[in-house]
């Protein structure tokens, strides 16, 4: 048993991050590899075109939203590295954040430090954000509109919700769980609504609390669809995404539009990377592709994301986590930072797994490590080797999904599904398998 | 590289080598009539790709010769070498890797020209070029009759090239062009004088490229590749579907 506090944890993973950054500064100057991700430079120089009262999008490859921009703009009087300790103050609060979400849900203090230790602790994670990466300020405003929901608070959820839209756009996803989520049944007028306690029994049986979502679809079915929350959750989270973009295109133009936007919405890549799609898209890149095939690789992503969402959307957490999963595995190109997108909510799903480390948990993570590293093996072959190996990589990027997929299967297998709020009404008898 | 640029849109060799004429014949200083005639000679004495993969350095070994007679009439310290390396499509110079300066600190200055869009293949971007400015006064006053040596590795990047059925596709850059820049104090305002090597002499040196052999796609994978892409995608939808609605803890018990 852990018996860090979570204060200790969080000033050890603030330390461990201050050396991470000053350390990352050094060997930028003295040795030939830089440990300085590439897109901070990109952040910092559009930063400082800003503050001189130019455009960002002067910086070619700056694919952001001006918030970045803005929020970096110190790193020109300041420090280089105030972004840096921006991104990891983020990280920490999102170690924070965990712990908060964890403990609305009476998770044990042991579960809640593990969780915490899982993300503050991944060497992927942690690099991340003293690389230079904004990652982890997206991850930090998601689990801050969980807490929010959690609370009941749909204004500042809803708020915080259309920003982190605006600034990063696959988030969109999430719009529609978060609509079932609202469900009338636990979001009533003037009362905050009951969060349904961890109890020990999750770890060890998965419990169907069948009954209670019955009644719920049934009321649900019978109420308007449109009430007061889902209302008022559409309409802010809306305005706000419309007057962020609003005001940027006022500045900035159709510039803004195309580079932090659309870009994002119509990206395909020839370049090699963990999708699928890599080489097809390649090998007919000189082409446009026919409607019916960009359907067709369109298509497995919005069935996986619908199916998802109608099956989990009351287990928000969880919801959010699979389909984060499903959207990076499906997605057109993928890259290692997206992988971060669904790291932050997988301690928030762990306490509700019957899964255990050993040895189908540790099976899981060697699987999706050899899966990723195989895939790497071909991609240096390529890159730093010079070998032509397409269709290896190829094939590597298939295994890779595969991968994703069956462990996506085996947590959804494992994990203990039940919706996040209860009735203020007394609680049926739930169902133990 | 930024005066050609303002007046074309893209980098071709025939409108360069105009370019570099005129400015050349633009250039003439007072009391040193004739541009060939100072006695600068600019030479590669060695052209070679350096590295493995996508990114490699294109290392130039650039001799500095000036006739020892021209030597004083030069302003030692406020002249510079000025190479153009132009590239060829299908490869890049990454305006990141140039800042650092770890590697390039002996340089006045470095910038690249042209198409510095990282991300497009080579069948949709278009040529770039790298300038380099080199101090060359210290060189000037103690060159000795060999001359004197510059040495540039320049990183490269390969862009993703056009389909080909033996699965490479072959880059071939060439020599750079160079030519020194000096600051004359004139009898009325200072003037920037531009000298290179004569024409006969700059043919004379040897002609070498580099031959640079990057990966390509095959067009022989494009129909099964997709058909099985496809299916994959399906099967992992299909799997993921089957699990979500049958072997979560959503399954609905009759009562």
């Amino acid at each position: 048993m852990i018996s860090l506090k979570p204060r200790s944890i969080l000033l050890i993973s603030a330390i461990f991050r201050v050396g991470l950054i000053l350390f990352g500064e050094w060997q930028d100057t003295h040795v030939e590899v830089r440990y300085t991700d590439v897109d901070y430079l990109v952040f910092s120089d559009a930063a400082s075109l800003m503050a001189s009262g130019q455009s960002p999008y002067k910086r070619t490859t700056y694919r952001y939203s001006p918030l970045l921009a803005f929020l970096l703009i110190p790193n020109s009087f300041t420090s280089r590295c105030w972004g840096k300790f921006l991104f990891s103050a983020s990280d920490l609060f999102v170690g924070l954040f965990i712990r908060i979400i964890l403990k609305q849900r009476k998770v044990p203090d042991d579960l809640c430090t593990y969780s915490m230790l899982i993300w503050l602790f991944n060497p992927f994670t942690f690099t991340i954000g003293t690389r230079g990466n904004c990652e982890p300020i997206v991850c930090a405003m998601i689990l801050w509109i969980i807490i929010c929901l959690n609370n009941g608070n749909v204004v500042q959820a809803a708020f915080w919700y259309g920003l982190i839209v605006h600034f990063r756009i696959y988030p969109i996803i999430y719009a529609l769980p978060i609509i079932i989520f609202l469900d009338p049944c636990f979001f009533r007028s003037g009362t905050k609504p009951l969060l349904s306690d961890w109890t020990s029994d999750q770890g060890k049986a998965r419990q169907i609390n069948s009954e209670l979502t019955d009644k719920c679809v049934v009321c649900d079915a019978l109420k308007s669809t449109f009430t007061r929350s889902r209302i008022l959750f559409g309409l802010i989270s809306g305005t706000v995404f419309l007057l962020c973009t609003g005001f940027f295109f006022r500045l900035y133009g159709w510039e803004f539009l195309h580079e932090a936007l659309l870009y994002h919405l119509t990206r395909t890549d020839p370049r090699h990377n963990f999708s699928i799609y890599f080489y097809h898209i390649y090998l007919n890149y000189e082409r446009e592709l026919s409607v019916l095939e960009k359907l067709i690789s369109f298509l497995p992503q919005f069935i996986v994301q619908l199916v998802l969402i109608l099956c989990f959307a009351k287990d928000l957490v969880f919801c959010f986590f699979v389909q984060t999963v499903a959207f990076v595995a499906f997605n057109k190109v993928i890259t290692a930072q997206y992988f971060v997108w669904f790291f932050c909510l997988l301690p928030l799903i762990l306490p509700w797994s019957n899964m255990k480390l050993k040895w189908k948990g540790l099976c899981c993570i060697l699987l999706w490590m050899g899966a990723q590293t195989h895939w790497l093996l071909w991609g240096y072959l390529l890159e730093f080797k010079g070998k032509n190996v397409f269709l290896q990589l190829w094939m590597a990027s298939l295994l890779f999904l595969a991968a994703n997929t069956f462990i996506l299967i085996v947590l959804i297998r494992h994990h203990n599904y039940g919706p996040v709020f209860r009735q203020h009404t007394d609680l049926k008898t739930t169902k133990t398998t | 590289m930024k005066s050609y640029f303002e007046n074309y849109e893209s980098l071709h060799d025939s409108s360069f080598e105009d370019f570099m004429a005129h400015q050349l014949s633009s250039s003439l200083c007072q009391g040193i009539p004739d541009n060939w005639n100072v006695g600068v000679r600019l030479s590669v004495r060695e052209l070679s790709l350096v590295g493995e993969g996508s990114h490699r350095h294109l290392s130039s070994s650039i001799r500095l010769q000036i006739a020892a007679a021209s030597i004083p009439k030069l302003p030692a310290h406020l002249c510079e070498v000025i190479v153009i390396q132009r590239l060829p499509l299908g490869v890049f110079a990454d305006p990141f890797e140039l800042q650092n300066p770890h590697k390039h600190k002996a340089f006045r200055d470095i910038a690249v020209f042209g198409d510095t869009n990282l991300e497009l293949p080579s069948f949709q971007s278009n040529r770039s070029a790298v300038e380099f400015h080199i101090d060359a006064g210290f060189n000037i006053l103690f060159m000795q009759n060999n001359g004197t040596e510059f040495n540039l590795l320049l990183p490269l990047d390969a862009r993703y090239q056009p389909l080909d059925e033996s699965g490479y596709s072959v880059v071939e850059i060439g020599e750079p062009d160079m030519l020194m820049r000096c600051s004359v104090e004139g009898k009325q305002h200072k003037q920037s004088c531009l000298f290179m090597s004569p024409p006969n002499e700059k043919a004379k040196s040897t002609s070498a490229t580099v031959a640079w052999k990057i990966p390509a796609g095959m067009k022989a994978h494009a129909g099964f590749l997709s058909v099985i892409t496809f299916v994959t995608a399906l099967l992992s939808t299909l799997s993921i579907v089957y699990a979500s609605m049958f072997l979560s803890g959503t399954k609905v018990s009759k009562t």
